[in-house]
């Protein structure tokens, strides 16, 4: 049997330990980096807020007419569809599109954050422009 | 000669701390547009930079602030207006809360667009997953 060396333990760190410090206050910076944009606002930008117009002679590129009812449902392209649907959907008509238009109007007293649910949803699946419509013709 | 001793960093490191945690609470006080309080609604997609705007303010109880001076509907158009001589480019953000209804925001987004505004945007958070 070989001898076994003892660890001395007895003898004191010189100076101060500052590692766990330097880790608490790295933890907090990547923290506060990552949580900032919870707190930060941003924003989407949307088109003309106008009143609908139907001329028979122009050729329209939109494919994409979404339609919020009071009730809850979603109408696209004149068709009830579940947001689900609408999830699938979405990216298919687009692709279609040239502009990438979304068009969203509403009933009366659909609440905001619906809207900006859709609006939200559409730039997610590719939309290029926004517009929404004050009332549906 | 008085040979100097080793520099105490403790003191140092302690006010770096501090100064960090001062930093994490004020940063969402100072990066929000304005100091009127409003629920904007979630969204994941984020336009916006940060530049020098024109915020319009939409509260819950129906309250119109534009750059946190409250204002009469009716006098947003001449408000916006005046503002928009100084920079025709300027950003408008218009900050409404997300419980209120979609057709409220739409006439005063209308009433903004009327006054000329070129860039206009509803302003959003990002959800915490």
């Amino acid at each position: 049997m070989g001898k076994r060396r003892r660890l001395k333990f007895d003898k004191k760190p010189e100076g101060l330990i500052l590692n766990s410090l330097v880790d608490i206050a790295l933890s907090l910076v990547i923290g506060f980096i990552v949580t900032i944009p919870l707190f930060f606002e941003s924003g989407i930008f949307v088109n003309t807020p106008g009143v609908a117009k139907a001329s028979s002679g122009d050729v329209s590129d939109i494919k994409v007419n979404i339609h919020l009812l009071d009730n809850g449902a979603i109408m696209l392209n004149e068709e009830t569809v579940s947001y689900e649907r609408l999830e699938e959907l979405l990216p298919e008509l687009l692709a279609r599109s040239v502009a990438r238009k979304v068009i969203v109007s509403t009933e009366q007293n659909v609440k905001y954050e619906r809207v900006v649910q859709i609006l939200d949803l559409a730039k997610q699946k590719g939309a290029g422009e926004l517009a929404l419509l004050r009332s549906r013709q | 000669m008085k040979q100097m001793g080793n520099i105490d960093i403790l003191p140092m490191a302690c006010v770096g701390l501090i100064l960090v945690l001062v930093m994490m609470m004020i940063a969402p006080l100072v990066m929000t547009h304005t100091q009127t309080s409003v629920d904007v609604p979630m969204a994941h997609t984020a336009e916006t930079k940060t530049e020098e705007n024109l915020t319009v303010t939409y509260t819950v109880d129906n309250r119109l602030l534009v750059n946190d001076v409250e204002i009469l509907p009716e006098q947003l158009p001449d408000v916006i207006s005046a503002e928009l001589d100084k920079d025709p480019f300027q950003l408008v953000i218009v900050r409404a809360d997300k419980e209120v209804y979609h057709s409220d925001v739409l006439e005063i987004l209308a009433q903004v667009k009327r006054t000329g505004a070129k860039r206009i945007a509803c302003a959003t958070k990002k959800p915490r997953e």
